[in-house]
């Protein structure tokens, strides 16, 4: 059987499959001589990946997430890219039926490990599934487990559950003893979720880390410098009123954005399937992609009064409109341009990858 | 026969951590618990924050009813602020919630309820010609071939009703398919307007923070029509098929449940809230056609069973938290709500025999369906059509405001919070009735209370004994045997459970009830 019949097999369009794996590359920053080999190792794989996905202090957001991805499509993405044993959401089971079948993983070994929600440290009573603590529960399946990924807030540094009074904890905190990959937001980020795991499948290891954990290739960006609405900021042209149709693309900066704050590649990769971001509905950025989320990023919709702008240092939002000259504003760009990321780091990383 | 006590847990498929204990005799339930096994602490972490991040974390409380949450704590802001949300602010709240509507209610049906009542592995013995379904077949049959069926299985053993119909079976699994695909591309419709989805941020006091353009108008009604298509010529049909048809046995059985039914109402079409689309009201002791007005001074909460100080029952605005996790009779950290002293259902079943709306009362006198699992899933359905003529109606009235230039959104003279003022938010959620309530001091959130749709229908015994709707509802369950007690998750899927929304719960070792695992 060739590669298009084995994945006629498998019930997915080759067409479909391919642009997948593009756009994988693509996510990681990949030269395009790359497509071939995510191709190859998602093909070839004898059996699907499995795919525990645990459930803590969550709201099933970041799994909803998930099910609104359209490239993939779900049912692709659920039954025939990766094999999914347990998801409170989603499986068949239930009880003991489900315990079971997260048992019977966890012996065969070699699965990867998805968690959404945050664990309470308080006391363990605070999450409970199957008359188990959630943090033993977590701890035990991270034992034989090829690969640990945090998917949203909560799961990465507490979300919001870490502003309360359970003492909510992000995966790392428990699981000291091996590397997790970390995709914050809230809720957790579909595309980065597929590319994440089409990485893991094909280079058997976790992409660049930043000092968060989260993979560089989505969070190398400051949101503000690539933000559509810098240019009003550079005029000094803030949103204060929403019914003002000239307001509409204005910076909202005075609203309490973020997004000077936070690292993310919301500007360049819209939600739901490219329809939207925060910012472009007019809502400031809650930075929810970085640790400070929420309980240091309070309140939300008050202007940040000092925020470190790279290459401005310490600014008062008042004066930045005014203080961003021809000059500012070129020293803006040549740091820009340092950090745009080049294809070359990637391609080296991407040596001594085993078929 | 002796007694034997059934745990499920986890309860899957529904949203958040579950767990169910029934207690069986000869065949049957005679009893039952239903705790939530999660908690985070939403109320207690909103004390001291700015108010008008309340509709933002809140909206995070959960991330099925996503929207739901921020719209009612919106709600309850523009109370709190004196805020007036204007016509275009008001439009558009309603379209983005009729989009999540739109999404959720299939999602239900397909993909957390149908798998209980489908042999899937019955697929195999398709004989037909049909291409599309030919072309499901394979894809079950190849997981089936490469040794790995998960996610559809492991599962409960198909009982008499489930369906084994090859054609039927697999026309639903193609169906099942499908709804992922119109699921997401309802959620794509949403985001248009809310940013994104889940958790939008649109939704603020005083109205919306999009400003559309007609653009945006335009990619919403394509997928409106993709997504009412399916809706009007696959999900509701097939609901009313399988009621009416394999699942009629199931649906005249009934089973369960106190007969009281409670709507707060929602989705205004006027400025003023006057026409509501949902209407308000209260349906006691199964009178249906006799619906009572509602007041919403009628709504106290009880501890007597919840791990919390023992207070008299107290409206919600008034609402206290204090722990007291060794208190002995109490097993659930859920407060129990009650109206006028009475456990009530709330969810699309409450909503369509509030208002008495003819297609549900026609299907249950034509066939005899009483009110239990089937009749809650029928109700669903009928409601959906009822949404979907209405997102179609408020797009079009968007379009005719945006034609005339000035368009409002949002009420800016109200934005910064008030020193001190109270607030109430009501509305209907996907599953039920959904209330938020507000006390600002010094401008900031002095104290916050939700009592949401789960709670009502998962509650605890309260302070006269009385079981909680969920609870009531699974009495007389028939569970054959006691491995495969699909019946009980069947009955507690029905209602659409919100786990996340529900917990003030935690279930501390020292209370555990001595547990039979099954299986």
């Amino acid at each position: 059987m060739g590669p298009i019949e084995k994945l006629a097999a498998k019930g997915v369009s080759r067409r479909d499959f391919v642009k997948l794996c593009a756009a994988t590359t693509a996510a990681f920053g990949l030269s395009k001589v790359f497509v071939p080999q995510v191709v190859e190792a998602a093909e070839t794989a004898v059996k699907k990946p499995a795919v525990i996905w645990l459930e803590g202090q969550d709201c099933a957001g970041c799994s909803e997430s998930l099910l609104a991805t359209l490239k993939p499509d779900a049912a692709t993405l659920v039954l025939d890219v990766i094999s999914l044993r347990y998801h409170e959401t989603i499986m068949a089971g239930a009880g003991e039926h489900a315990e079971e079948a997260r048992r019977k993983t966890m012996e065969e070994g070699g699965y990867v490990l998805v968690v959404e929600g945050s664990i309470p440290l308080a006391d363990d009573r605070f999450c409970k599934i199957g008359g188990k603590s959630f943090r033993e529960m977590l701890l035990e399946t991270a034992k034989n487990a090829a690969a640990i990924v945090a998917v949203g807030a909560c799961a990465t540094y507490g979300g919001i559950p870490k502003a309360g009074p359970t003492n909510a904890a992000g995966v790392l905190d428990v699981i000291k003893d091996k590397p997790v990959i970390n995709l914050p937001m809230c809720p957790g980020k579909p595309s980065q979720l597929v590319a994440t795991l089409l990485y893991f499948i094909t280079f058997k290891r976790a992409p660049e880390l930043d000092k968060y954990g989260r993979p560089k290739v989505f969070y190398s960006n400051l949101l503000h410098d690539n933000c559509p609405r810098r240019g009003h900021f550079e005029n000094g042209q803030f949103l204060t009123d929403w019914n003002d149709p000239s307001q509409k693309e204005w910076c909202l900066l005075m609203k309490g954005c973020k997004g000077p704050k936070t690292y993310t590649d919301c500007a360049q990769v819209w939600w739901n399937d490219g329809a939207n971001f925060c910012i472009n509905a007019g809502s400031p950025c809650s930075g929810c992609a970085q640790p400070e989320f929420y309980a240091d990023f309070n309140p939300l919709y008050t202007k940040t009064e000092m925020f470190n702008l790279p290459g401005l240092g310490q600014m008062n939002v008042d004066s930045l409109g005014k203080a961003i000259g021809g000059l500012a504003a070129a020293g803006v760009a040549v740091h820009l341009a340092g950090k745009l990321i080049t294809g070359n780091g990637s391609e080296k990383d991407s040596k001594g990858v085993g078929k | 026969m002796a007694v034997q006590k059934i745990v499920v847990d986890p309860v899957t498929r529904i949203e958040g951590h579950l767990r169910v204990e029934v207690e069986v005799e000869n065949g049957v339930v005679k009893n039952a618990w239903s705790h939530g096994t999660m908690f985070r602490g939403f109320e207690q972490l909103l004390k001291g924050k700015d108010p008008r991040d309340a509709s933002y974390v809140t909206e995070r409380v959960c991330g099925v009813c996503t929207c739901s949450h921020g719209l009612t704590s919106a709600l309850t802001l523009d109370q709190a602020f004196g805020a007036q949300v204007p016509e275009g602010g008001r439009l558009i709240r309603n379209l983005i919630l009729g989009a999540i509507w739109l999404h959720d209610h299939p999602l239900h049906f397909y993909h957390l309820s149908a798998l209980d009542y489908l042999d899937v592995m019955a697929v195999a013995q398709y004989q037909g010609n049909d291409k599309g379904l030919l072309g499901v077949k394979d894809k079950i049959l190849k997981l089936v071939q490469m040794g790995d069926t998960s996610p559809l299985t492991p599962r409960y053993e198909p009982d008499q009703f489930c369906v084994r119909d090859p054609e039927i079976v697999l026309s639903a699994v193609s169906h099942y398919l499908k709804a992922l695909e119109i699921q997401a591309k309802a959620k794509k419709m949403c985001a248009i307007f809310a940013g994104k989805i889940p958790h939008n941020s649109s939704m603020v006091v005083g109205g919306v923070t999009k400003y559309p353009n007609l653009q945006d108008l335009d990619n919403f009604r394509t997928l409106l029509k993709e997504v009412g298509d399916f809706v009007r010529d696959v999900y509701v049909p097939d609901v009313l098929a399988f009621g009416t048809g394999p699942l009629l046995p199931l649906a005249q059985a009934g089973v369960g449940g106190f007969g009281n039914f409670l709507a707060y109402g929602w989705f205004p079409n006027d400025k003023d809230g006057k026409d509501m689309m949902f209407k308000a009201g209260v349906v006691m002791d199964g009178q249906i056609g006799k619906t009572r007005e509602f007041d919403s001074n009628k709504i106290l909460e009880e501890v007597k069973y919840s791990w919390y100080e023992d207070t008299e029952a107290l409206h919600p605005s008034k609402g206290v938290t204090r722990y007291l996790a060794d208190k002995k009779e109490a097993y659930s950290w859920m407060k129990a709500p009650r109206y006028d002293g009475k456990p009530m259902e709330v969810g699309p079943l409450a909503r369509m025999l509030v208002q008495q709306h003819k297609p549900v009362l026609d299907l249950v006198t034509k066939y005899k369906i009483k009110p239990g699992a089937v009749a809650r899933h029928a109700a669903r359905a009928v409601e959906t059509l009822l949404l979907l003529e209405h997102v179609e109606k408020w797009l079009n009235e968007l379009y005719e405001l945006m034609g005339k230039g000035d368009l409002k959104i949002h009420d800016t003279e109200h934005w910064d919070p008030p020193k001190e003022a109270s607030g109430m938010g009501l509305s209907e959620a996907p599953r039920g009735a959904l209330g938020h309530w507000i006390e600002i001091k010094e401008q900031k959130i002095a104290n916050y209370q939700l009592v949401v749709p789960s709670t009502w229908n998962l509650s605890p015994r309260d302070g006269k004994d009385q079981r909680g709707p969920v609870e009531e509802a699974l009495i007389g369950a028939p569970v054959p045997d006691p491995k495969n007690p699909i019946n009980v998750v069947r009955i507690i899927r029905s209602f659409d459970p919100c786990i996340s929304c529900a917990v003030h719960l935690i279930e501390p070792e020292t209370n555990e009830i001595l547990e039979f695992r099954i299986g």
